[in-house]
């Protein structure tokens, strides 16, 4: 379960010591590892995609693991903060601080739209109508050529130098851009820290652990579901954003179903409901696709067995299984 | 505050340590990677085609052409004794994967030069990334919008046919032969749509009637219930504009409707690859175009000369149109880098531009203003009997040849002149 719930169990001996130290500094600790990540990666363009794609199973997350309702639409939420972003610079030729706010407030707008409209169903049915509702979207961009290009992706998300603080950076220089992106990404570990460690990040799991009991204490369950997935957008929409400027195309395939069944994936891999699983998903996913298919063009092959293996072994997710090893 | 305390983790109790041993062997296995690092000398030619998925077959056939454009250049003594070097990487048919791979095909492996793709979308994502690294990126796929100014790039080139020539060259043989009314079954996405202005563009200088236009998403399994409102038209001429497996159910289906006994089916582009999966029953009689055909090796002896060497390569197999594209995409950059005698990206410009070629099917060149390869189209038609061996499939009914004046003006895309 959530280090956050945890954080509060009384554990006493040495051997729980650190973990409750690393729970407490647990945005620190993501930070330092996204500091010396692209060290240890094949190419800084993968090593900027998982950074991206942790980011977007964070948010994906939030509603998932925290606030336990299964999302088949965080594509929506993705995509249209990579959208939104890449019109305000080939359309509007918006600065890029200002394009990323527009991807961020376009993930918050969509989560809002189609949370107000899905967030009084549950289960499976939470599920279908948020699958749907990211349909819509994606036909809506796919019919808008004139400003999303459709079919043939949005191209010309071209930013060159970052002008920051009278400082030119070169942002075509790879490891520059992974330091630029992780910036962003850091401070979203911080912000998602933050929020699960709030009185509201608690109000979230107990939405979750029982929903009668928080209705019960007092807590607006409806409203809660409602923040936390716009929360969630946020999260998502900064991630769109961020791949838009890496890879300075938004193809329209960010917007596909596979998107967010690939979320649903990462955060399994990685373990539900924990801090860092979603990072570690989205490295061991994109790491083993990546270095598998340069191999064998049979890759697909190779990488389904290994999540089988994943499945089997580690039935909480690779870093839900190591902390609940770890804590014995 | 009430939280609730759940036990956590207690499914995970009896797993053994080996399994995240292997876990670490699985983590540890980037670092290996990063050490293999190429010989520093070699001219490395970047290859994103999209080896897994619906066009798999295509590009492996692209990966096989142009590594015999490598070791030709290669055996020749490359570049003063400087060889070249392939490095292929799969893009799976998906622009975002395409612009990664390419930025490490760009940032990692410092190719100088990018060659592949096969889909209109991966092109100008591959395209988008390769023209602000100043890179020279060569495509081999079809796509219309990468010819135009918005996405022009002085490093950008186009090997390939573009949809506006290919159903041009169609258009022009079919019309005055089949008939004037023309009934329309497109796959509904860029490729099929910029497939079918390009036969009512055509069509207007021979006063065709437009009977209606049904469209299908991308990977229709069934057209049954299309295929009797076509006929129902009444058409001369059904122009299918789709590609790979939608293209041969289509066709497999239209046979079983009797479609053909009383309408000529047109395509504006018939894939080898796709005839030898459906067989020839279903292709039998359908007219199109390619870029590409093996049996005009009687005509030139540049196709004879790439054949005789793809067959000796590779086990006395024949090339395929796509994979012609990639033995052109490939070789055009080599012979340029020879005749600039350097790698360095102006000068081979200069060279692609000054270029008049003929490697694999006659007279060839790169127009100026938007670096489209000029070329002849080939109008084919699908047979079933008299077949000389299992790649005889096709009849070349006739060849438009290289004129500029079967391209989009280079004002209608936007260039200065």
């Amino acid at each position: 379960m959530s280090e956050a719930t945890e954080s509060i169990r009384q554990s006493p001996g040495a051997a729980a010591g650190w973990y409750e130290f690393a729970t407490k500094h647990r945005a620190g600790i993501a930070a330092l590892a996204i500091l010396i990540f692209p060290l240890v990666m094949p190419f800084t363009a993968l090593a900027v995609n998982i950074l991206i794609y942790g980011l977007y199973a964070l948010g994906f997350n939030l509603v998932f693991g925290y606030l336990g309702l299964l999302s088949f639409g965080h594509a929506a939420l993705l995509g249209t903060g990579a959208y939104l972003c890449g019109i305000a610079i080939v359309h509007f030729a918006w600065p890029w601080y200002a394009a990323i706010a527009a991807g961020v407030f376009g993930g918050l707008l969509i989560a809002l739209l189609i949370g107000v409209i899905a967030i009084r169903t549950r289960g499976i049915y939470f599920a279908m109508v948020t699958m749907a509702l990211s349909q819509c979207v994606y036909y809506l961009f796919y019919q808008a050529v004139d400003w999303t290009g459709g079919e043939n992706g949005l191209r010309g998300i071209n930013i060159r130098t970052i002008d920051l603080f009278g400082l030119q950076i070169d942002f075509l220089e790879p490891i520059v851009r992974y330091y630029v992106i992780a910036a962003f990404v850091i401070a979203a570990f911080f912000v998602m820290s933050r929020i699960l460690a709030s009185p509201f990040g608690a109000v979230i799991e107990a939405v979750r652990e029982n929903e009668m009991r928080a209705r019960a204490s007092g807590y607006d369950v409806i409203l809660t579901r409602l923040l936390t997935f716009v929360l969630s957008g946020g999260f998502c929409g900064l991630a769109g954003a961020l791949q838009a400027l890496h890879l300075s195309i938004v193809p329209i395939e960010i917007l596909h179903y596979e998107t967010s069944g690939l979320v649903v994936m990462i955060a399994l891999l990685g373990g539900m409901g924990t801090f860092f699983g979603p990072m570690i998903g989205a490295a061991v996913f994109l790491v083993l696709e990546n270095l598998v298919s340069v191999w064998t063009v049979h890759w697909q092959l190779i990488v389904g067995a290994i999540f089988i293996a994943c499945v089997l072994f580690f039935p909480a997710g690779i870093w839900g299984t190591l902390i609940a090893r770890g804590r014995r | 505050m009430t939280k609730k305390v759940t036990e956590g983790g207690a499914v995970s109790r009896r797993r053994l340590l080996t399994t995240a041993s292997a876990g670490a062997v699985l983590a540890a296995s980037p670092f290996r990677i990063n050490l293999l690092q190429a010989e520093e000398a070699t001219i490395k030619i970047g290859f994103p085609v999209p080896l897994t998925g619906p066009y798999g077959a295509e590009a492996q056939d692209q990966v096989r052409a142009g590594q015999l454009a490598v070791a030709q250049f290669n055996d020749a003594g490359g570049l003063n004794g400087r060889k070249a070097e392939l490095v292929v990487r799969d893009d799976k048919l998906n622009p975002g994967e395409a612009a990664t791979r390419t930025l490490e095909l760009v940032e990692k492996e410092k190719v100088n030069f990018v060659v592949g793709s096969l889909s209109a979308a991966v092109q100008l994502a591959i395209n988008n990334v390769t023209k602000e690294r100043g890179i020279i990126f060569n495509s081999i796929s079809q796509s219309d919008a990468i010819n135009e100014a918005a996405d022009f790039s002085k490093y950008t080139f186009h090997e390939a046919l573009n949809p506006h020539m290919t159903s041009g060259a169609v258009g022009r043989y079919a019309f005055p032969k089949f008939g004037k009314k023309v009934a329309f079954l497109t796959a509904d996405y860029a490729y099929g749509h910029e497939m079918v202005r390009g036969f009512l563009e055509v069509g207007k200088e021979f006063n065709i009637e437009n009977l209606g236009d049904i469209r299908h998403p991308l990977g229709t399994t069934d057209f049954s219930i299309l295929l009797p409102r076509l006929q129902a038209l009444k058409p001369d001429i059904l122009c299918i504009s789709n590609f790979g497996r939608d293209q041969q159910i289509v066709l497999k289906q239209a046979t079983d409707f009797g479609v053909k006994k009383s309408i000529q089916i047109i395509a504006p582009l018939l894939s080898h690859a796709s005839r030898v999966a459906a067989g020839a029953q279903a292709f039998d009689g359908v007219v199109g175009g390619c870029s590409f055909y093996w049996g005009i090796e009687d005509k030139f002896a540049s196709t004879k000369a790439f054949n005789d060497a793809f067959r000796k390569m590779y086990d006395g197999k024949l090339p395929t149109d796509y994979g012609a594209l990639g033995y052109g995409g490939v070789r055009t950059v080599l012979e340029a880098v020879k005749i600039a005698g350097t790698v360095e990206t102006d000068k081979v410009i200069t060279a692609l531009e000054a270029l008049k070629y003929d490697y694999y099917k006659g007279p060839q060149y790169y127009r100026k203003c938007d670096h489209q390869s000029v070329q002849s189209v080939l109008v084919i038609k699908s047979k079933s009997k008299d077949m000389k061996n299992e790649s005889d499939v096709f009849e070349v009914l006739s060849t438009e040849e290289p004129s500029e004046k079967n391209l989009r003006s280079c004002e209608a895309l936007g260039h200065k002149s």
